[in-house]
């Protein structure tokens, strides 16, 4: 990092230098500080998100502001897609951003290409009372690459209004199987005349068989940053939705034509699907776009298989450009977005639950009621003994996308769920092991 | 462009209308190869940027690039790489059937509604705009998005057959009919094909059509043995337009599958997953290969093109 510094400091820097410091003397506000900063420091932060978030972070980032004189920080968000196409070109490009949020998925592609700063390098940022199970989802080789934003995981959204209407009650989310939720769905369907069908879960975002596959005693991604997920349990999270699709309780192929979005575009709000998997950190936005009540319950099967489940995941992850003209200035953003009560004010739980417990701490009583029951239920998770978690590998973005085609293949009855499967394994071991 | 200035006897006959002077005629041809410069200018301009990227893609094409890291050279690997890998096939595959089966239908409905237009409708400016519209509109963003609420489950075309007692399948994300739906958008998009037809149509001098009819020959007869054959021309260059733009096609199919290519890979355009390969998997030295591909694939096409021409394109001069 420090040689990065050194021949850094090129005729570009100084330059700027030179035309900062002759910007600060025109108009006549250089004050009394000390020259050897180098007067001010800009940074350039992105992210991806809505203008909800938006809004919340520019609240944050102002707060940073008046805590550093002498670094301004300029932001800018996208929708997910678009942004990490630009991320990708700015990077390719050698003009970086010097802290960046970054999918899961992606993590690994940027940092084993050396793209990416080792976090544990930079003084400015207090990693003292980070939990080392959130570190880990960040690190390889013993190299901190990315920060979890906040933790999150995913849990089951029912629309209880529906169901009361339909008279089927909920079943006790502690305790309930895969099984149970099967009949659940299909009570649903039968019992609305199929007008809402009882389950509208995502077959073909990846964190679904991560799940499943802890809960089978294995681990989707492994600690060495290979894929360990059977090809039974692959066709098993197939199976499941073909056999729940042909009793019923799942929506019949093509139904679902907009997959993510926000929540006031989803299924769940539009009122035809009683029930979804959500990143839990969104309930709050689920229970405000749905007409009616809606409640957030455990994922199914976490006490009837081998194992639990569930994990304290990344919601995203916070990076700094191996490349950022300004690793210091960059650390002590990062440093705040982390530590600093004051910033997770602003921005509460948008993240995901943050990552400081006392931080954490420091914002409960901020909250709403709904977020409030994320954060909570997050909390109940963690207190039972969860198997470890680890980061995605490289090519774990190609293993995504070959899920999602392969659910559709199967979703219109192109290939067997145990060939999918089969092809899932070859696709994805040949992408990680690239 | 250099098909359509044979086509064009009004501006052969300027010139030759001029004075046979040597030194005017010198002048004149000075003044036109100026403006022609002119005009050429914007183009030169862009290749000052494309120059450079154009190049460059070429030497990647032969390297490991990923983006990040300094490029390795790797002779033909990408090239070999490319036959064993299932998804290039597939890319080719749906951009092959897309090109094949919207060109010729868009390029007919095309010059029929060329036809039409042309026999002198009132209001004909107006027409013609309509008409032309979708062209301008047809690769963008919007009217993709667009196209899927009609397309879609609860859109206008199910609502319609709905009315019939049909139940229309799911355009959009049933992977059998994804790609329909795609090629009636490209279709759609017939505007200026049509309006180059009708250009060309208004150049067919009267009198062939007068002589002919004074011969007693049909409409039909009129259309098969003057019309077509004088706008062969314009046909040719159209065709070859289209071909070129259809092989490109990229925002229809991103926009459509959300950048996936999906579902099931049904619209993944070749484009589409040069895309992909170069900026979500960061192979870049792959997809600079597949750039080259395309391009040596456009160009063959091209040269079929050009040598068939002789057999079909008549040009009257």
């Amino acid at each position: 990092m420090k040689k990065t510094a050194t021949t850094g400091f090129s005729r570009r820097i100084f330059l700027g230098a030179a035309v900062t410091a002759a910007g600060l003397g025109l108009s006549g506000c250089a004050g009394g500080g000390s020259p050897a900063a180098g007067g001010n420091v800009e940074l350039n932060f992105v992210y991806w998100g809505d203008s909800n978030r938006a809004k919340m972070t520019d609240a944050a980032i102002k707060v940073f502001e008046e805590k550093n004189p002498g670094i301004t920080v300029k932001s800018e968000y996208q929708d997910s897609g678009p942004y990490a196409d630009k991320l990708a070109t700015r990077f390719a490009g050698g003009n970086p951003p010097d802290v960046l949020a970054m999918a899961n998925r992606s993590l690994l592609e940027y940092a084993q290409r050396g793209t990416l700063a080792d976090l544990k390098g930079l003084p400015e940022l207090n990693l003292e009372k980070i939990p080392a199970t959130v570190q880990s989802r960040g690190e390889v080789d013993g190299k901190l690459y990315g920060l979890a934003t906040g933790v999150t995981t995913i849990g089951m959204v029912v629309n209880k209004t529906i169901t009361d209407q339909a008279g089927v009650t909920i079943p006790d989310d502690k305790t309930w199987s895969w099984e149970d939720y099967a009949k659940f769905a299909t009570e649903v369907t039968q019992k609305t005349g199929g007008k809402v069908y009882g389950a509208g879960y995502d077959v073909s975002t990846e964190t679904g068989p991560i799940l499943l596959a802890r809960q089978r005693g294995e681990d989707f991604y492994t600690e060495d940053n290979k894929l360990g997920v059977s090809e039974d349990t692959i066709r098993e999270w197939f199976q499941y939705s073909v056999d729940l699709r042909n009793a019923g309780g799942y929506p019949p192929a093509g139904f679902f034509e907009q997959i993510g979005g926000s929540p006031a575009q989803s299924y769940l709000a539009k009122g035809t699907v009683a029930s979804q998997i959500i990143p839990i950190n969104n309930f709050r936005g689920y229970n405000e776009a749905v007409q009616g009540d809606v409640v957030l319950l455990r994922m199914p099967g976490e006490t009837t298989d081998k194992r639990r489940g569930y994990s304290a995941d990344p919601t995203m992850l916070w990076s700094i450009a191996a490349k950022s003209k300004h690793p210091k200035e960059a650390a002590k953003l990062l440093d705040f977005l982390t530590n600093d009560a004051d910033g997770a004010a602003e921005t509460l739980t948008q993240r995901g639950v943050p990552i400081n417990p006392d931080v954490a701490e420091s914002i409960t009583s901020k909250l709403s009621a709904d977020d409030t029951t994320f954060v909570n239920m997050m909390a109940a998770i963690q207190e039972d003994d969860l198997p470890p978690a680890y980061v995605y590998p490289k090519g774990a973005s190609v293993v995504a996308d070959t899920l999602k085609q392969l659910a559709t293949e199967v979703e219109f009855g192109r290939i067997t769920p145990a060939d999918a499967a089969k092809t899932f394994l070859e696709k994805s071991n040949a992408a990680i092991n690239k | 462009m250099s098909v359509l200035t044979k086509q064009a006897p009004g501006a052969a006959a300027s010139l030759a209308a001029g004075p046979p002077g040597r030194r005017k005629r010198g002048t004149a041809r000075r003044r036109n190869q100026r403006s022609g410069y002119l005009f050429l200018l914007p183009w030169f301009l862009g290749m000052l940027f494309t120059i450079i990227p154009f190049f460059a893609s070429l030497y990647l094409a032969f390297t490991d690039y990923n983006l990040f890291t300094e490029p390795n050279f790797v002779g033909l690997a990408n090239f070999q790489a490319m036959t064993e890998d299932p998804r290039l096939w597939q890319s080719l595959k749906v951009t092959f059937i897309y090109t094949f089966v919207s060109v010729p239908i868009s390029l007919a409905v095309a010059l029929l509604i060329a036809l039409v237009l042309n026999r002198g409708l009132q209001g004909l400016a107006i027409y013609r705009s309509v008409y032309y519209l979708p062209s301008l509109l047809g690769g963008s963003v919007a009217i993709v998005m667009l196209w899927r609420y009609i397309f879609g489950n609860e859109g206008i075309v199910n609502s319609f057959l709905g009315l019939f007692g049909i139940a229309g399948p799911a355009w959009v994300t049933d992977p059998d009919f994804s790609l329909s739906t795609l090629i009636v958008l490209n279709v759609w998009t017939f505007g200026s094909p049509m309006v180059i037809f009708l250009a060309g149509l208004r150049q067919v001098p009267t009198m062939y059509y007068e002589a002919a009819s004074i011969d007693g020959a049909s409409r039909w007869r009129q259309f098969r043995n003057i019309t077509i054959p004088l706008i062969s021309p314009i046909i040719f260059f159209n065709l070859i337009m289209q071909l070129i733009g259809s092989f490109q096609t990229f925002t229809q199919g991103y926009v459509m599958s959300g950048g996936t290519g999906g579902p099931a890979d049904s619209t993944l355009f070749y484009n589409l997953y040069l895309y992909q390969k170069g900026f979500t998997e960061f192979e870049m030295g792959y997809a600079s290969a597949m750039a080259w591909l395309l391009l040596m694939i456009i160009a063959i096409f091209t040269a079929i093109n050009f040598i068939a021409s002789k057999f079909w394109v008549f040009y009257d001069n």
